[in-house]
């Protein structure tokens, strides 16, 4: 199938014998690795570019402006960022954000590599069991969130009736009335939804764990402990730093559990930066405003992946 | 040979790409058949079941057939508004928040489809859920889609720049029905007169509480002069009805139930009518002094924490809207703020039928400067981005004409309150006592922002939940001074005053 049996004058013959620049002719995009791989990057790209570098750009935007809802805005520039830091709800929502993250994240990790060791043993029901640790991370957000406003109800909550009728407690727990139950409670579920998805990964993680090695290092002596730091831990730490940039990332972003629960109250004591940006983008019409604050999440976030990617290259 | 590969692969890709689509319209069009054969073999059942709950309408409603006849020969007599013949052939897109009975929401989509049947107008009604029904709208405003829509208060302020001036329409319902409501003069208009949508009326909350349990308490504490099966004769001071709180959770653990969280009905229902009654305002009438921080407000406000931790259950600080429906139907509760939905969802419900009886409702207590509704109207306005403004217009015309309004406000039996003073004089009114007391509301309304107006600055206090917040604060940490200073800090930053 070479240009020699083509008759001259073919595409390929002219090719061959006047070779134009690559550019010239479109017909030679789709022959060279270089540029057919960037042919072929466009349709993802063009995607990528329309369902997340529009709304990104949009919502820097909006965040430099002052619109409203229905009203376009003028450029303000920083204004919206600089009057957020003299907003004392907004400093509360802050401090929660990272008190939200900073604490459920390493709980979720922890609980998470606990389940997936236990996961990656033999066990009746493996399949079953494994499919069961899923559901929490599967099941809708907004449905779980619902489940857990019946466990906190103030009247109606099982533990408050169970405590109360078991004599320990007196009167029904405020679980989402109390400014520092509730903020616990939101994290609490939170755990419980978060804690599936280190668990599965982490137990992907453990299926590339060499079985010769853990027998290796049994029979030189080695206990479960120093087995766990010196076979297991170099293998999945870098899925598992991976898992944690997500969950972080998730955690920042979250909306719905609060949302549902709480909506930021009591009294904005769980207030995080999606459901005081929805209230104020969207219930109070301060569009750039309420951009402002979502967009403040940004850096910090960056802030993380530089740090953990970082790190994991550093491993590797 | 790689590269012809390739180049084929390629081909052969782009054509089956290609071929996709066509196959899978040939396979809609397929599919119509196969959903008539299916609707086929299946609806022998179904049509039975229609013809049997038509046969029962047909037995059972003779009466109501002979009503709307009249009805509707009365309006025809009475030279019911036409909707002119240029619009005919038009579609319109209306988006409406649900009604609380399914009913209700029935009675509407049939008055709305037959405008469109009168006036040959395509008509799409959506029915979307109250919490979804601003992010909805506000995509609306900016992409288009929509050409009516209900706002809630104060949103017809907040998005005026994108809605279609209806002040002539506005003025002729006011004229008609005998003037506004003082609420809706006071919510409805913009401060120069213009209006960017019109008033239909508001459905409000107010005190329901249990009959027999307050009889209970006024007798033990000397109260004679309540009545508690006359929600009329309940013209209670706060105080009053504070004590009661008190008796009823100490002597039968029966608190009353507020709920003071994040959510945008009761919590403001209650807190901002409180607020007023003691003379503390978000804001003067000129928009700009912050009149929070007042003496007499800290003192109510202390008597409010004591009352709280004494008299409530308090709980309610994470209640939203619906905790205190739940609570008072299990008859945890003796009384609470809330819409009269309580009252009509027990009455329908044989389960909660003894709760219904026992159920009766009092105006919200009053205080040194009198008593207060945190009320405003809802409007029907068109969307600048219509296609259709005529016949959004001529539709907004035909709503608010007596027979087609007194069809969707009767038929919500007073949990919809009057836009215009006409309607306070309804027969409506008289079908159940119990609601009686709602009649009265529309005279003690006031906007948010008041004394101010309700503009974006009210709207954004309403929305970060200041007032809510100030009162949760101090029923929280027992400090009145602390949090009615915090309240007035976040106001001064909105207000800038």
């Amino acid at each position: 199938m070479s240009s020699l049996g083509r008759p001259p004058g073919s595409a390929e013959a002219v090719a061959v014998h006047t070779r134009p620049s690559t550019w010239a002719n479109p017909r030679l995009w789709l022959e060279r690795d270089t540029s057919l791989g960037f042919i072929l990057m466009i349709p993802g790209g063009l995607l990528l570019l329309a369902f997340m570098g529009y709304p990104f750009v949009l919502g820097i935007w909006l965040a430099m402006s002052d619109s409203m809802i229905g009203v376009p805005g003028r450029f303000i520039g920083l204004e919206n960022f600089s009057e957020l830091l003299s907003d004392s709800i907004f400093l509360q929502t802050t401090r929660n954000t990272f008190l939200y993250a900073l604490v459920t994240v390493p709980f979720k990790a922890a609980i998470g590599l606990l389940l997936a060791l236990v996961l990656s043993n033999k066990m009746p029901l493996q399949k079953v069991v494994r499919a069961g640790v899923l559901l929490p991370w599967i099941v809708p957000t907004a449905l779980s969130s619902l489940g857990f406003m019946m466990l906190y109800d103030g009247i109606f909550s099982p533990f408050s009736w169970l405590l109360t009728s078991w004599g320990v407690i007196k009167s029904n727990i405020n679980f989402l009335g109390d400014a520092n139950l509730a903020i616990a409670s939101v994290m609490l579920a939170n755990i419980w939804r978060g804690v599936p998805f280190f668990a599965i990964t982490i137990l992907a993680g453990l299926q590339a764990v060499p079985a010769e090695l853990h027998e290796a290092a049994a029979i030189d002596g080695a206990n479960v402990w120093q087995r766990f730091k010196a076979v297991t831990l170099p293998v999945i730490r870098g899925i598992t730093l991976i898992a944690t940039l997500y969950s972080i990332i998730w955690t920042f972003a979250d909306f719905q559990l609060i949302y549902i629960l709480t909506k930021g109250g009591p009294a904005n004591a769980t207030h995080i930066f999606g459901t005081y940006a929805y209230q104020v983008g969207t219930s109070a019409a301060q569009i750039g405003m309420g951009a402002a604050i979502a967009v403040y999440m940004f850096p910090i976030l960056a802030f993380f992946a530089i740090i953990l990617l970082n790190f994991l290259r550093r491993e590797e | 040979m790689s590269k012809l590969s390739r180049r084929l692969f390629l081909a052969r890709a782009a054509g089956v790409v290609g071929v996709l689509p066509l196959l899978a319209a040939c396979q809609q069009a397929a599919q119509p058949a196969a959903t008539a054969t299916k609707a086929a073999t299946t609806a022998p059942a179904a049509t039975a079941a229609a013809t049997a709950a038509a046969t029962k309408a047909a037995t059972t409603a003779p009466a109501a057939t002979a009503a709307a006849t009249a009805a509707a020969t009365k309006a025809a007599t009475a030279g019911a508004y036409v909707p002119p013949a240029a619009i005919k052939g038009t579609t319109l897109n209306i988006l409406w928040g649900t009604f609380f009975a399914k009913a209700w929401q029935d009675s509407m989509t049939a008055l709305v489809k037959r405008f469109g049947t009168e006036a040959g107008v395509t008509i799409n009604i959506d029915f979307l859920g109250w919490a979804d029904l601003q992010p909805k709208i506000g995509a609306a405003l900016q992409a288009g889609g929509l050409d009516i829509c209900e706002l809630w208060p104060g949103w017809h302020h907040l998005y005026k720049a994108s809605l279609v001036d209806v002040t002539d329409i506005a003025k002729e319902v006011e004229t008609r029905g005998n003037g506004w409501e003082p609420y809706v003069q006071a919510s409805g208009p913009e401060p120069d007169g213009k209006y960017f949508g019109v008033p239909h009326g508001e459905s409000n909350g107010s005190i329901a509480y249990r009959i027999s349990w307050f009889k209970e308490a006024i007798t033990a504490l000397g109260l004679s002069q309540y009545k508690p099966e006359d929600g009329t004769t309940m013209d209670m001071t706060w105080e009053d009805y504070h004590k009661i709180g008190v008796w009823l959770k100490q002597n039968k653990q029966k608190p009353f139930g507020q709920a003071l969280g994040h959510s945008t009905g009761d919590p403001p229902g209650l807190t901002y009518p409180y607020m007023w009654s003691y003379g503390s305002q978000e804001v003067k009438e000129d928009a700009k002094t912050v009149a929070f921080n007042t003496p007499q407000f800290v003192t109510a406000m202390k008597a409010f924490i004591t009352a709280y931790k004494q008299g409530y259950d308090d709980t309610g600080l994470s209640w939203d809207d619906s905790a205190n429906n739940r609570a008072f139907q299990s008859q945890a509760l003796s009384a609470t703020y809330n819409g009269s939905s309580i009252y009509f969802s027990s009455k329908n419900d044989p389960a909660f039928k003894a709760v219904a009886d026992d159920t009766n409702h009092m105006l919200m207590p009053k205080g040194p400067s009198g008593r207060f509704y945190r009320l405003s109207s809802r409007t029907t306005a068109i969307l600048a981005k219509s296609r259709n403004v005529d016949a959004a217009k001529e539709y907004v015309k035909w709503f608010f004409q007596d027979n087609n309004y007194g069809e969707y406000f009767r038929v919500q039996e007073g949990y919809q309150l009057q836009n215009t003073k006409k309607w306070a004089n309804d027969p409506m009114w008289d079908k159940d006592p119990k609601m009686k007391p709602y009649k009265d509301q529309p005279k003690y309304g006031r906007d948010q922002g008041y004394a101010g107006p309700n503009n974006e600055k009210a709207a954004e206090v309403y929305s970060k939940y200041i007032i809510v917040d100030t009162f949760n604060k101090a029923v929280a940490s027992g400090d009145a001074e602390g949090s009615i200073k915090w309240g007035e800090d976040q106001l001064k930053r909105i207000y800038g005053g």
